[in-house]
């Protein structure tokens, strides 16, 4: 019987394997993180290596060349991630880990709330002389950066003030109307008057109206005076008149037809965009960007030049401004080279350099100065028929609101109501039973957390 | 003095002890060397690996049963010990036990054609074939691309009925209607189990291949001249002779078979929150543990169902242990049932008390 003792080898060789397998799924903490540069603040020739992290299309490659210029003496590494859903999971994982973060993080204002529970990860910037600046930004904005203790830990770069991007090809077929300025006029008004314009498209063309409702969602619920928490930072969403009204609006419209119950950040590839799917579009100043990357992949796959597809971007937002992401520069507790660190975050959150992120990443700049310069100053964009986009977002900025984002938004919004909002899409759920399952949800996964 | 003859011990006893030790080192050191380079070196040498699997593998493991333990928020860190409740709270969640269903569906539908096809295409390479190395490297190729790219081409190979996709072209082409990839079940099962099957099959493959190999060629001389058939020389010489390298292939494809994560994460771009499909319908149980650590920020919850997941793999892979054991019978008393081996036990007594 000698296989008894290989067999036991065996077992302990699957153990160990699947120990090790499981174990390397678990943790992650790589990266040892930037500052080992260890050069004291008050030197300020001395060589120093700052890094710091961004996601999406940020637009501050040519800054960061920029900046190395005007100080010789600076390295910048720069890591960029694809998407703020990732960069979450990314700043997350490393302020659990107690290490790994760079000495700049960019957070976004979705899940800044869950942040501003453990804001000691990262430095109060009154120390770094952030109040003398206070009045370059929107109130709301510096406001959103500050933690209940009144410790500031953001640097605001961009905001994201909604307007409406949409076909003017089609709704001109449609007899809605195709300039501009007929377009802001026919969709002024509250989202019930959307819909119904929606539905008068609907009818003309047999075709959906919006590309699919978790986006609508998103438009109507951050333009709330309080969203998923009270501004006390309750939880309140069970019993919510109001969202549950909205709730009913939009899941009439999706009734109609008016959805065209795409899967979201696929948009069959892009062609969705390009084969006339749907007409319009929710569209805070970064999501132009990501159009015009879908459409041109789209086209391409669908067989369709881009000449035959007229998108527009009009000034107007159903029941007026609503805002829609946007982020901050923080400088990380764990930073050996903080000094240097916040003096790059300050410079690069200037009205300046917030100028030259809009036009490399068509970010909206969140500082007054910046925001009154695109107004005076149109530029056009090419793509969506040359509409002067600085100057329409910088209306469409006007009047918006700071709303109280709680630690678990992010997960209310994708978790809760995505699910929810796709089985009203399919037609699997009327507005209450889709109603049902999202409280459902809300209390297995936020509630009972 | 006398505080210094107070400390030390008599003189006669040192001597002893001196002479003791002296006789011990001049008699046996060599052979104490020996005896111990022959009890203490194989440990050494194999002790990097345990000392690397101590930090990278146990530790974790260990520290993962503290937190879950623990109520622990991912970013707060530690609040308080709750004992075996998260354990209990996991075992009374639906989406636990959902997500054990599809990983156990999507493990099936992609193990088991897996190894199937891996045989036969071992047994194909195993042939006397021209450009051998050509089509050895061949099969390997879809395993050098990373999970992470072969679940981005496949998300658009497989997309829901009204979008363009091939896997849809093609199942038209056949002439049946298109199929919701993403938002039905088995269908969004099917696509995730090919992901894993196109990537791992080659490798697999190549692993029999290379145990196939080493049977003697003289054993299938012999049961060709006896009259055997290429198929029954496959069951009867080749599964046999390369049964231990099989149950290896069968223990690891069930180890990564139960982890699936970055396919179904990937799946579906909508849903950023890691449920894997509107209704969680191809939502893996490590995609439910990251969703609960990663974005419910529970860690304690997430921690106990790693463990959980971490026992069920260790069940499953014995229980394909003991089943591919049986499966492919090997020589020996394995060959014979419990029931043969009692029969003959019998008769050999019965026989010897015949005898006396």
């Amino acid at each position: 019987m000698k296989w008894s003792r290989t067999r036991s080898a065996k077992f302990l060789a699957v153990g160990a394997a699947a120990a090790l397998l499981l174990a390397a799924c678990g943790g992650d903490n790589e990266e040892p993180g930037g500052g080992d540069d260890t050069s004291a603040p008050e030197q300020n020739d001395e060589p120093v290596t700052i890094t710091i992290t961004t996601f999406g299309t940020f637009g501050y490659e040519e800054l960061y060349e920029e900046y190395m210029e005007l100080h010789p003496n600076v390295t910048i590494e720069a890591t960029n991630i694809d998407t703020g859903g990732n960069a979450r999971t990314d700043t997350f994982t490393k302020i659990a880990a107690g290490s790994g973060l760079t000495d700049i993080v960019a957070l976004e204002e979705g899940w800044l709330g869950a942040i501003m529970e453990v804001s000691d990860a990262f430095e109060d910037l009154r120390d770094y002389g952030i109040e003398d600046r206070a009045s370059d930004w929107l109130d709301w904005k510096y406001q959103q950066a500050t933690d209940p203790d009144g410790r500031v830990i953001g640097y605001g770069t961009d905001i994201g003030p909604e307007g409406i991007c949409y076909r003017a090809d089609l709704l001109r077929e449609a007899g809605i109307g195709s300039t501009r300025e007929e377009v802001a006029a026919a969709l002024e008004g509250d989202w019930a008057h959307f819909f119904d314009v929606g539905r008068q498209y609907r009818e003309a063309t047999g075709k959906a109206w919006f590309d699919h409702s978790g986006f609508v969602w998103n438009g109507i619920v951050n333009q709330m005076e309080e969203g998923y928490y009270t501004a006390d930072g309750e939880l309140n969403v069970e019993n919510n008149a109001e969202l549950r009204e909205a709730f009913d609006v939009l899941a009439d419209a999706v009734a109609d037809g008016l959805s065209a119950a795409q899967a979201a950040w696929d948009w069959n590839g892009g062609q969705s965009f390009v084969d006339g799917t749907f007409a319009t579009f929710v569209c805070p100043g970064w999501m132009l960007g990501v159009i015009e990357g879908n459409a041109e992949a789209g086209a391409e796959a669908a067989g369709i030049s881009l000449d035959d597809v007229e998108w527009d971007f009009a000034d107007v937002f159903p029941g007026g401004a609503a805002n829609w992401g946007g982020s901050f520069l923080a400088i990380s507790a764990t930073s050996q080279v903080k000094e240097q660190a916040a003096a790059l975050a300050d410079w690069l959150t200037q009205p300046e350099q917030q100028l030259k992120q809009f036009e490399a990443a068509g970010t909206f700049p969140s500082t007054i100065a910046a925001a009154q310069e695109l107004a005076a100053n149109p530029t056009p964009r090419p793509f969506f028929n040359d509409a002067p986009v600085g100057q329409i977002l910088a209306s469409r900025a006007e009047g918006v609101r700071a709303q109280f984002k709680g630690p678990d938004d992010s997960v209310i919004q994708e978790n809760v109501f995505g699910p929810a909002l796709q089985a009203l899409d399919q037609g699997t759920a009327d507005a209450d039973a889709a109603w049902a399952q999202a409280i459902q949800l809300l209390n297995e996964l936020v509630v009972n957390n | 003095m006398s505080s210094m003859l107070g400390q030390g011990p008599p003189e006669a006893v040192v001597e002893t002890e001196w002479a003791e030790a002296e006789r011990r080192r001049s008699l046996t050191w060599r052979q104490r060397l020996s005896r111990f380079d022959l009890k203490a070196s194989p440990y050494l040498y194999i002790s990097p690996f345990f000392i690397v699997f101590g930090i990278v593998g146990l530790f974790p493991l260990v520290y993962t049963l503290y937190v879950a333990l623990h109520d622990w928020d991912l970013l707060s860190g530690k609040e308080a010990f709750v004992g075996f409740e998260n354990f209990a709270w996991a075992l009374g969640d639906q989406f636990f036990w959902n997500s054990i269903v599809n990983t156990v569906s999507i493990f099936l539908l992609s193990t088991i054609p897996q190894l199937i096809g891996a045989l036969v295409i071992a047994a194909l390479l195993d042939q006397q074939i021209r450009a051998k190395t050509t089509w050895r490297m061949g099969v390997l190729l879809p395993y050098v691309v990373t999970p992470v790219a072969v679940a981005l081409i496949f998300s658009s190979v497989f997309r829901n009925a009204g979008d363009a996709s091939l896997a849809n072209n093609i199942v038209e082409a056949l002439g049946f209607e298109p199929i919701e990839w993403k938002r039905e079940r088995l269908p969004s099962h099917i696509a995730i189990a090919t992901m894993v099957n196109w990537r791992w099959t080659g490798y697999n493959a190549l692993i029999l291949l290379s145990a196939m190999q080493a049977v003697p060629r003289d054993l299938y001389e012999a049961a060709a001249i006896d009259g055997a058939g290429a198929i029954k020389r496959f069951f009867s010489v080749t599964l046999p002779s390369i049964r231990p390298t099989l149950i290896f292939v069968v223990v690891t494809a069930t180890v990564y078979g139960l982890q699936i994560f970055a396919e179904p994460r990937l799946y579906d771009v909508s849903n950023a929150g890691g449920i894997g499909g509107a209704d969680r319908q191809f939502q893996t149980t490590v995609l439910y543990l990251w969703e609960l650590a990663f974005f419910r920020r529970n860690s304690g919850r997430a921690s106990a169902v790693a463990w959980l997941l971490f026992l069920l793999i260790i069940s499953i892979g014995l229980i394909n242990f003991v089943i591919s054991k049986r499966l492919v019978a090997g020589e020996g008393e394995n060959q014979l049932s419990r029931r043969e081996r009692r029969a003959l036990a019998r008769a050999e007594k019965d026989r010897k008390a015949v005898a006396r």
